[in-house]
């Protein structure tokens, strides 16, 4: 008779972009052989007992032939999702048969899938449920190892597999040395460069523009003008990752088992671009038990690219105006609540009608038809966008040019001053003003302020396009190297990057 | 009951041949009574309906043959027999010119539509369009300031609807101002709908109400240059206002002027082809040309539309400088923004 008929090992299982600890009690008794897993397991974790058993065997260790009952503990009751789950049981059935010691399970944590040859195998949210377990030690498999040690409180230690593992918690032999962290730079070559784009002068302006301010912005044109282009080469001059911004980047991108770099960390601006099929749960979040981080967390720091503005759902594009508002998307469901964050710059892409053409002359719509497809856009969501700029598609003589654009490089720089500009005076980029603080922060001299006064006396301009109009200008300001009062040309240039989107 | 109930019950169930061979071979009570109870439609109660109609729709009805009736449709074979009239048919005893283009008009085509209804209604002359989008509404629009302001001609129209039923409806308030100081007419009784059938055959009555008819600007096919046709079939001269070969918008009216039809700069081309003195049109006062960076934006634009893009490529100026100069354009009248594009008003050379 076994002397321990139940153990209690700590592990985690995921919920939103947090970990949430888990005990995985352990209660092997008398009766018919039999095995079962409750304190609602989700599909996946009920499949561990097929997985377990297979690896304990394939590893020369022993399976209990009698009654097992896993019982899953966690504070908050939610369904436990995901296969992370398996060596924290493989574990307990170790210790209640007497190959490990009791104190293995007080002193370690363990997060992995379990392969059928008794490999250890990386789960999805490695940095934030590392993150979540309160153990002095935390056992992973060796995919996992780096991204682990992120966000981890405590002692990270990675095997290959099951035999390997339980040699090392006996002591029989050293935990192998810790992976060496790759470069971080690796991850910066293959990059698209703004070099590529010939011409389009005013688009590029708009680009950097909402890379210095973080406004959003709108791209109009025809197909081919190189919407999709340009709008891919904005996150190449965004700054790099700061060391908070990356963390979280990277937790949210681990939580949705999205590829990271050979270094671990997140360090440039994600771009997400998802095709305009994309489902309510893909873009916001969740769908899944687990929620799974959408589109617009998976952004975070860095770009959402939705091109095809007038394809998507309308009620996918106005769920993104709470995140858009937030910079957080709190998602609500019967069981359970999450938080994630949403900060991220939105960049969209349209055809100006359907024909494509859109400029007054080559456009072959009527009024009509050119109406409803704009109608498909709420003035709300429209509104967001402090930019919004006709692409023209590049003539000839560009196309042609040897002379490469400008590269990101450059632009970059000039990115990177202007942020610090903002930052430095009001603590926010200039897109995340607040109105009170504008005549404050971005002072008018005469001249702009007669030509913004006769904008809305024209009711060319609303109130919260005001805010808007001069937020912008305060960018162009930062730009332009005048970081005191908005002049003029300031302003004329950010309503001239303001079109309005219906033809009048 | 009187003959414009019956006229107007004959409009309604039958149609506009059946209605001209039956109208001019008899009276409309004849009329109706040889339909009576041929079909489910021609219900015996129906001229009494119809007379509650046109009560509703405030219009009046004239029929081939019958009171008021407009002389310069008795010879057309293919006349309406029956109209439906908002307004007074006394403007068609003026000079009349038909002004028609495209709904897909440019600004600058609205605006020289606009600008030739004006000047014809001040040389008395009714302007003459269908009040559709585009350069229908801006020809009517131009003639009824002109009207207002006290000019002697008056604009008439010719939809393709019932009367009550307005369309487009962004248009009700001209429609109004139409036949309150002109009139408007349709060949269908109160409550027909804008079906796309009723257009081509408005463009018929549209063509036989115009001494000369000018395309403003027209694709190269569509519904004015059915117009076109029709006024061709009736040798009624057409003439077109020119415009840049890379506008698709004026496609049509450039073919126009390929085949022969004279050009129309102003409303004095359009006066002297009616024969008449064309030193009414006060001539407006040539603007001096924007100079400096102004003078250079402008002449950017060649007579068409460009993007922010295309004014910064052509003029080389950064985003402000190109900014300053279209803001300064706008302001004075030389160009009009329309969604994320500019396009010239006024060409280069004027």
């Amino acid at each position: 008779m076994v002397a321990v008929a139940f153990v209690s090992v700590r592990s985690a299982t995921l919920l939103g972009i947090h970990g949430e600890p888990v005990d995985v009690e352990v209660h092997v008794g008398g009766g018919l052989p039999g095995f079962s897993i409750v304190g609602q397991p989700d599909e996946a974790c009920r499949e561990s007992r097929d997985r377990v058993r297979a690896a304990l065997l394939s590893s020369g260790l022993p399976w209990p032939n009698r009654r097992v009952t896993i019982n899953l503990a966690a504070p908050m009751p939610h369904r436990k999702g995901g296969s992370g789950l398996d060596v924290a049981i493989a574990v307990g059935l170790l210790v209640v048969q007497d190959v490990l010691p009791p104190g293995v399970a007080e002193s370690h944590a363990f997060i992995a899938e379990l392969g059928l040859d008794g490999a250890l195998r990386g789960v999805a949210g490695a940095v934030p449920l590392a993150a979540a377990v309160g153990a002095p030690r935390v056992v992973v498999s060796r995919t996992d190892e780096r991204q682990a040690r992120i966000a981890a409180r405590c002692d990270v230690r990675a095997a290959a597999d099951l035999g390997e593992m339980v040699r090392c918690l006996r002591g029989d032999e050293p935990w192998p040395a810790p992976a060496i962290a790759a470069d971080d730079a690796a991850d910066l070559h293959d990059q698209p460069d703004l070099s590529d784009v010939r011409g389009q002068p005013a688009a590029r302006t708009a680009l950097e523009v909402a890379a210095a301010g973080g406004h959003h912005l709108l791209l109009v044109g025809p197909p081919g003008a190189g919407k999709s282009m340009l709008a891919r080469r904005l996150a190449t001059v965004l700054p790099r990752l700061t060391g908070d911004e990356a963390v979280v980047t990277t937790v949210v991108h681990s939580a949705a088992r999205e590829p990271l770099p050979p270094g671990g960390l997140v360090m440039r601006p994600p771009l997400r671009s998802p095709h305009h099929s994309a489902s309510l749960a893909a873009m916001v979040g969740g769908g899944t038990a687990a929620m799974r981080p959408g589109e617009v967390s998976l952004a975070t720091n860095g770009v959402l690219f939705l091109d095809e503005l007038g394809e998507f759902a309308p009620s996918v594009l106005d769920a993104l105006r709470q995140p858009l508002e937030d910079g957080v998307v709190r998602l609500a469901r019967a069981r359970t609540s999450v938080v994630m964050p949403a900060r991220f710059l939105l960049v969209a892409a349209t055809n100006p009608c359907p024909c494509g053409e859109g400029s007054p002359g080559s456009c072959r719509c009527d009024d009509r038809a050119r109406q409803r497809y704009l109608r498909r856009f709420s003035g709300p969501l429209l509104d967001r966008f402090d930019l919004r700029v006709a692409v023209s598609r590049p003539g000839a003589v560009e196309l042609l040019s040897r002379e490469d654009g400008e590269p990101s490089s450059a632009v970059a720089s000039r990115v990177a001053a202007a942020r610090a500009t903002a930052v430095g005076r009001a603590g926010v980029l200039n897109g995340a003003l607040a109105p009170a603080v504008l005549d404050a922060v971005a002072p008018l001299d005469a001249a702009a302020t007669g030509v913004l006064r006769r904008e809305l006396e024209a009711g060319a301009l609303s109130a919260r396009g005001y805010h808007r109009v001069r937020r912008v200008a305060r960018t162009i300001a930062d730009l332009d190297g005048v970081p005191e009062t908005v002049g003029e040309r300031h302003v004329v240039a950010a309503l001239a990057l303001r079109a309005p989107v219906h033809r009048g | 009951m009187d003959d414009a109930a019956f006229a107007a019950a004959v409009a309604e169930v039958a149609g506009p041949r059946q209605r001209l061979a039956l109208l001019t071979r008899s009276s409309p009570r004849e009329a109706w009574e040889s339909l009576a109870g041929s079909g489910p439609r021609c219900d015996p109660s129906l001229p009494e309906r119809m007379a509650a109609r046109l009560d509703d729709a405030r219009c009046n009805v004239v029929w081939t043959g019958g009171p008021g009736y407009p002389s310069l449709l008795d010879d057309d074979p293919h006349r309406p027999a029956v109209l439906f009239v908002r307004g007074s048919l006394g403007v068609l005893e003026s000079r009349r010119v038909g002004l028609v283009g495209t709904r897909a008009a440019t600004a600058a085509g609205r605006a020289t539509a606009s600008l030739l209804g004006d000047g014809l209604a001040r040389a008395d002359v009714t302007v003459v369009s269908g009040l559709a989008r585009g350069i229908d509404g801006a020809a009517h629009r131009g003639a009824v300031m002109a009207a207002r302001d006290g000019a002697p001609g008056r604009p008439f129209a010719v939809v393709a609807c019932g009367l009550d039923v307005v369309y487009p409806r962004e248009h009700a308030a001209l429609y109004d101002e139409v036949a309150a100081l002109g009139a408007v007419v349709s060949e269908w009784a109160p409550g027909t709908p804008p079906d796309a059938f009723r257009f081509p055959l408005r463009n018929r009555i549209l063509a036989a109400a115009c001494e000369v008819l000018v395309v403003v600007e027209s694709r190269e096919a569509g519904g004015s240059m059915i117009t076109v046709e029709e006024a061709a079939i009736r040798s009624i001269p057409v003439m077109a206002v020119p415009g840049s070969p890379r506008n698709a918008s004026s496609v049509g009216a450039n073919l126009l002027l390929q085949q022969g039809c004279a050009p129309v700069m102003g409303a004095d081309d359009v006066l002297v082809a009616l024969g008449l003195d064309h030193r009414l049109v006060a001539c407006a006062a040539p603007r001096p040309r924007p100079g400096g960076d102004d003078g250079v934006v402008l002449a950017a634009f060649d007579g068409g539309s460009l993007g922010l893009d295309g004014v910064m490529l052509a003029t080389g100026f950064d985003l402000p400088r190109a900014a300053l100069a279209l803001g300064r354009l706008e302001a004075l009248g030389w160009i009009l923004r329309s969604g994320p594009w500019w396009e010239v008003l006024v060409a280069a050379g004027s």
